[in-house]
């Protein structure tokens, strides 16, 4: 390949400068501050901070609180991550059989992801809510006890429901792009070849859309992880008991409502590790099972 | 064995459009019929009806004197041949042969004798354990034969397969192709755009224009005995030369000649046309000037223009020494004339 060089010294430096700012700004500096802070410990009035070296991550990761977030978290990452790509392929391989009002389907699938997040949590909230939920009343009327306000439980499926739903829409649109990019001939050849139905769909058309599912676990993994922030809040407050308190959630309560930051600054470097780790994994391991066309 | 037979096959889009206007054709056991014709006549559709990827409007397709309208591509015993070769990506060449055979769940040491079988036959063995991927273009080609061969269905559909080739290895592959037809005996519909491949493959070769059948016969009675000027024009290279017959002509036709009263045209192949002798007067007869010359190796192809205007093709032996805008009489032996009416059928 031909190696483009631009004359002028200075123009190109210029022009990535908009993307180096931002990156710089809202990533290296609050990251750095986080690493800086982790290091550090406040005195209860905040007057002043000390030096205190790994202390914070010691304390955290022999915090059982925190030992149950990551458990939490876990649960709750796998759970809204298979939930919402498992529908949304579900729903986008019904798509591609839809025959008339094809478009009308599809954007009304993309709305959802128009919704923020925390108006999502509500609307879900609102519908579950055990003391005025419409779909609450009619649970209990038919013999389940919902409260998820003292379940956790019970508090642990409406956030995952709630934060899935938010996520179908994309997922939904990435897997009707894949299913579309297969060759219609492949297709024919595996009719011919006497594959129909579910065998067809697993022997031939998921192994083809490999590379949106594994693009999809990472976006949605990184989703479950940081996104949710907004759902949880407004949905359960991470409650009850902590039964839905995960990592992000709890750098937040810890850190902004009891202000201990040197210990929120520690959990959120943490956090930031497990996620680059995991990509890494992902990339390093399940992509080799990922066939690109 | 297998016979096909389409008895006035058609095929309505939409409600009106009609891309299959009424196709009625018997194949015998093991012959190798080519559908030939340009594109948008309807070819491959015809074809993926046969193979039941596109519904039928109306009429009767039977294999193996079978009614098989309503039967879905897995049920009619055929194996097709893509033109993009459609082999599954992520399979080893392996798999993709024994994928159709697993799904019918043939047992597995049949499957591993039939692709032994049919990878020495294609000469793939070297590449069972890759990817489509890593082969070339040929390769895959191979593949996809193969694919077709080991489920000894009771035809072979070919969609344009040799297309995605270059011009050497298409000569190569149609040469094998029609060797395997033939050690198979398996009944063969094989369509293509070029009139080259539908010549040499064909026992019987399938003419389609606009959704109907212009004619049907083998290689060379359409050669010989074109029906419609149609036929005429698209079977040989470079295409027969047609002539309007009438007053101000580029051709002058001599008085001997003596042509049906019907005829309202002639047409000449290239090779049928010399160049007059002296002023010793043909049957036919015209004054041109050369506009090209295109040299092909054993033989020259020369491009000229009759006086109105009108252009000629004629084929001259090894090199030639025609100028272009040189001018010359050209004639014609009557005996080697086709002639049309007015409608463009053979008179």
């Amino acid at each position: 390949m031909q190696s483009v060089v631009f004359p002028n010294k200075i123009l190109p430096y210029f022009l990535v400068a908009p993307q180096i700012v931002l990156t710089v700004i809202f990533f290296f500096w609050p990251a750095s501050q986080a690493l800086y802070q982790s290091a550090m410990r406040e005195d209860p009035f905040g007057l002043q901070s000390n030096f205190v070296g790994l202390a914070n991550f010691r304390l955290i990761l022999s915090d059982e609180n925190y030992l149950h977030a990551l458990q939490v978290t876990i649960v709750f990452s796998v759970a809204t991550a298979l939930l919402s790509m498992g529908l949304a392929l579900l729903l986008a391989t019904a798509a591609d059989l839809v025959v008339r009002g094809k478009g009308f389907y599809r954007t009304m699938m993309i709305i959802p992801y128009a919704v923020a997040p925390a108006v999502a949590g509500m609307l879900w909230l609102f519908m579950f809510n055990p003391a005025m939920g419409t779909l609450a009343y009619l649970l209990r009327r038919n013999g389940i006890a919902w409260d998820p306000l003292l379940n956790g439980d019970q508090a642990m499926v409406l956030v995952v429901v709630a934060a899935a739903w938010k996520q179908i829409s994309y997922n939904f649109l990435f897997f009707v792009a894949g299913l579309q990019a297969i060759p219609k001939s492949l297709l024919e050849a595996a009719a011919i070849d006497g594959a129909r139905g579910s065998r067809r769909f697993w022997t031939i058309v998921f192994p083809l859309l490999a590379p949106t599912t594994f693009f999809l676990l990472v976006v949605n993994t990184v989703y479950a992880f940081f996104d949710t922030f907004g759902i949880i809040h407004s949905v359960t407050g991470g409650g009850p008991a902590k039964a839905t308190e995960t990592l992000v959630y709890k750098v937040y309560n810890d850190g902004f409502v009891n202000l201990n930051l040197g210990s929120s600054a520690a959990q959120s470097v943490v956090l930031m590790v497990i996620v680059i780790a995991l990509t890494a994994f992902q990339f390093r391991f399940v992509e080799r099972r990922v066939h690109y066309g | 064995m297998a016979r096909i037979e389409l008895k006035d096959v058609r095929k309505v889009y939409g409600g009106n459009i009609e891309a299959i206007k009424g196709v009625s054709l018997d194949i015998e056991d093991g012959e190798m019929i080519v559908l030939v014709g340009p594109s948008g006549c309807g070819k491959s559709t015809l074809l993926r009806m046969v193979a039941g990827l596109e519904g039928i409007s109306s009429g009767e397709v039977t294999i193996a004197d079978k009614r098989v309208n309503e039967l879905e591509p897995a049920e009619r015993d055929i194996a097709m041949v893509f033109q993009n070769y459609a082999l599954y990506p992520h399979m080893t060449v392996r798999q993709n042969l024994a994928y159709g055979l697993k799904n019918r769940n043939t047992p597995k040491d049949e499957i591993d004798r039939r692709i032994t079988e049919a990878a020495r036959a294609l000469e793939i063995e070297p590449f069972l354990a890759r990817k489509p991927r890593q082969l070339s273009g040929g390769q895959r080609q191979r593949v996809a034969m193969g694919r077709a061969i080991v489920r000894k269905p009771s035809a072979f559909l070919f969609d344009e397969p040799l297309s995605n080739l270059d011009a050497k290895l298409r000569v190569q592959m149609r040469v094998e192709i029609r060797r395997l037809q033939r050690s198979l005996a398996t009944t063969s519909i094989y369509v293509t755009h070029d009139q080259m491949e539908a010549m040499t493959l064909a026992d019987r070769l399938v003419v389609l224009n606009a959704g109907r059948i212009e004619q049907v016969g083998t290689p060379i009675e359409l050669y010989e005995k074109p029906e419609t000027t149609f036929v005429a024009t698209f079977i040989g290279s470079p295409s027969m030369n047609l002539m309007k017959l009438g007053n101000g002509a580029g051709w002058k036709m001599s008085p001997e000649a003596r042509l049906p009263n019907s005829a309202a045209t002639i047409g000449i192949r290239p090779e049928d046309i010399v160049i007059a002798n002296g002023n010793a007067h043909g049957p036919v007869r015209a004054e041109v000037q050369v506009a090209a010359v295109e040299l092909v190796g054993a033989e020259s192809y020369v491009h000229a223009l009759t006086a109105d205007g009108s252009p000629v093709v004629f084929r001259v032996p090894g090199r030639s020494a025609i100028q272009i805008g040189e001018t010359m009489a050209l004639t014609a032996d009557a005996a080697r004339f086709h002639l049309f009416d007015a409608a463009g059928k053979r008179v």
